[in-house]
């Protein structure tokens, strides 16, 4: 019951089963009434043309003219129409042909007073029955009280009723289920956007993506805006965080210059000046960290880096190294297979930085880098003479060094895998294959992303 | 050779100062961007070391107006923000190389002999001649095998010669690259240094190392040696 869709599709189902069985019972009690009603009418007239046909010769002798009788079944045995006739003592004055059973008892009423009922014959079948008490009037002003009394099994009226009621529920059914399935398409055509903006979000964790861009409806559209401004300010946010530690270690490395170059030019004349100027280095040195402290407690952390494509980073690095490096490398790179990695910029910059610098400095004359978007790698080769074998797993570990004659090579590689680590990447080192064209045998490093 | 220190921190100024004076370099400085930018784009620069943070004007900005008005000497760029997306900044902006801070004297003056000696086309710290080696690391001279002992002033002339060897050097040039703007510049002076530097390099006149094109300048015409 977690997404939106079942929820309200559950609802739905609720409340059109409380509408459907409410519209059932409504519709089968009147149509249920209007059958009683019809029926009434039916052996009312029935009643009446009994009377019409009868006439009362003198007390307790009644004539009934069959021919006028209104219904030919009352001359036919099991027709399931009766009518009786009966005096104030219960004795039957008159019986319809069709009469083979019982009647039932008369009850007693007020004369005029009609009683239609529904009550089980000696059977036990239900019957409907109609019962008149009334009086025939003599022209000497004498009265002769009796009842007559009709009765019809239920059996036609109830089993109409019934296929009625089945017909009923039966198309009510059918809607209800025609109208589930059209909520339900309803349903998955209108939350389509709401589904649209998981999967892009999902694709932006992944690196994929860098915001929302999707045409979004009016009600969504605010939300996706919102985001989008989120995803910006927390980019904003991490990049004040990094200038913020920039400018620590631009205010700290100056000072420390001087301390660095004092400490190489000390002689014992200049010790006087040396120690004032190491007190007012360090006493700056002590106030711009704690200022940026304070600056660095209001920041927060970066939780979402924008997905950006290595292909910018490693074409500036590899013409900046060009640079340096004039002359005496040539850079070889092969981004064809282009894919996006959710970092950092400034992260990545180090990553690759470091790894292409130290091939640069180890290779003889040629790096190569390959991206590969189907393993999410990046391989960076050089020509040089390849990492000490027993030395391959140490030199990811700070402060390793290959060679102590060129500074920085363990503790760039080390610091490149910390970073990549960082981000759920490996940085792997090895040696080049067949494939490689900047040389059979020298380095390689191996960088995966997630 | 006359380099521009731009580089707002006075004691680490002093110091770079003190050390490339020790080299013999002439020294244009300023601690302030604009002003350095000033110097940069109207004093006869050999190089230029800019600190990139700097009040007024960024040394980024520097270098790209600076190479925007063609100057093409290397630049060094200082920086204490010395993450990677930084250097390549810089190196985009037109700078030839960066130095992180805290750094060691040597290793920019390494840097430093390194840049010069590329934009004059050497890839090695020997600048070899047919008869004439000089060292920049070291500053030693060799000519005809024998070593040679130069003052600085006479190895300072030599080393910008040997450097943009094949190209007239006016007088005016070779006094501007030499010396300070406050130093008391006088043409005869270096008419003296030419003739001891002859007199030393080249003894016996076999070699006739330095060439004097009369009213342009000065060349150094050997050939250039390629190990």
């Amino acid at each position: 019951m977690n997404s939106i869709s079942s929820r309200l599709l559950a609802g739905t189902a609720i409340v059109l089963l409380i509408f459907f069985v409410l519209i059932a019972l409504s519709v089968s009690y009147s149509v249920h009434q209007r059958a009683e009603a019809a029926l009434f009418d039916r052996m009312q007239g029935l009643i009446y043309g009994v009377l019409g046909a009868s006439d009362v010769v003198a007390e307790n002798e009644l004539l009934v003219n069959t021919d006028e009788l209104p219904d030919p079944r009352l001359l036919q045995p099991t027709s399931g129409l009766f009518v009786e006739m009966i005096n104030q003592d219960g004795v039957s004055l008159w019986q319809s042909n069709s009469s083979t059973s019982i009647m039932p008892d008369i009850k007693k009423s007020q004369v005029g007073e009609w009683i239609f009922d529904r009550i089980e014959n000696n059977h036990g079948q239900s019957v409907h029955r109609l019962q008149l008490s009334t009086v025939w009037e003599f022209e000497a002003g004498r009265e002769f009280p009796f009842f007559i009394q009709a009765v019809t099994s239920g059996n036609s009226v109830d089993g109409q009723l019934r296929q009625f009621d089945r017909s009923l529920w039966f198309s009510l059914f059918i809607s209800g289920v025609c109208l589930l399935l059209m909520q339900l398409w309803i349903l998955s055509k209108s939350l389509k956007p709401l589904k649209t903006i998981g999967d892009e979000l999902q694709e932006i964790e992944q690196g994929e993506r860098n915001r929302l861009d999707s045409k979004l409806p009016t009600e969504l559209a605010p939300l996706a805006s919102s985001i989008n401004t989120l995803l910006t300010s927390e980019r904003n946010r991490h990049k004040q965080y990094r200038n913020l530690l920039d400018d620590l270690a631009h205010s700290l490395k100056t000072p420390l210059s001087v301390l660095k170059n004092m400490g190489s030019k000390a002689s014992p004349t200049s010790a006087a000046i040396t120690a004032s100027a190491v007190q007012e280095q360090t006493d700056q040195m002590q106030s711009t960290v704690e200022r940026y402290l304070q600056r660095a407690a209001n920041s927060t952390p970066q939780t979402l880096a924008a997905a950006i494509s290595p292909r910018t980073v490693i074409d500036r690095l590899a013409s900046s190294l060009r640079k340096i490096y004039a002359n005496q490398v040539t850079i070889d790179v092969n981004c064809e297979q282009d894919f996006n990695v959710r970092i950092a910029d400034a992260d990545l910059y180090e990553i690759l930085g470091n790894v292409l610098d130290n091939a640069c400095k180890y290779g003889s004359d040629k790096v190569e880098l390959r991206m590969n978007s189907k393993s999410r790698t990046i391989l960076i080769d050089d020509n040089g003479p390849g990492f000490p074998k027993d030395l391959i797993t140490q030199l990811t570990q700070r402060g390793v060094r290959a060679d102590a004659q060129v500074e920085g090579m363990g503790l760039g590689l080390a610091a490149s895998k910390e970073l990549i680590e960082s981000y759920g990447g490996t940085l792997e080192l090895s040696e080049p294959d067949e494939a490689s064209n900047a040389a059979s045998s020298g380095a390689r490093v191996i960088l995966s992303f997630s | 050779m006359r380099a521009l220190i731009i580089e707002d921190e006075k004691i680490l100024r002093d110091q770079v100062i003190e050390a490339l004076r020790e080299q013999g370099f002439a020294i244009d400085e300023s601690a302030d961007g604009v002003e350095g930018l000033y110097l940069a784009t109207t004093m006869p620069i050999d190089i230029a070391i800019i600190d990139l943070g700097l009040p007024n004007l960024d040394g980024l900005s520097i270098i790209k107006k600076l190479r925007a008005e063609s100057c093409t000497y290397p630049v060094l760029i200082l920086t204490a923000r010395d993450t990677w997306q930084d250097k390549v900044d810089g190196l985009e902006a037109g700078a030839d190389d960066y130095l992180a801070k805290p750094f060691h004297i040597e290793e920019m003056l390494a840097r430093v002999r390194a840049l010069l000696r590329r934009s004059g086309g050497w890839s090695e710290s020997l600048l070899q001649f047919e008869g004439l080696a000089i060292d920049t690391r070291t500053q030693q001279v060799t000519a005809n095998q024998n070593p040679v002992a130069l003052t600085a002033y006479e190895y300072r002339v030599l080393a910008y010669l040997a450097i943009n060897a094949g190209s007239v050097i006016s007088k005016h040039t070779l006094l501007d690259h030499l010396y300070d703007e406050d130093t008391d510049r006088d043409p005869n002076v270096l008419e003296v240094f030419i003739r001891r530097l002859r007199q030393k390099l080249d003894p016996n006149k076999t070699l006739d190392p330095i060439e004097t094109l009369r009213g342009r300048g000065y060349r150094l015409a050997l050939e250039r040696r390629h190990e």
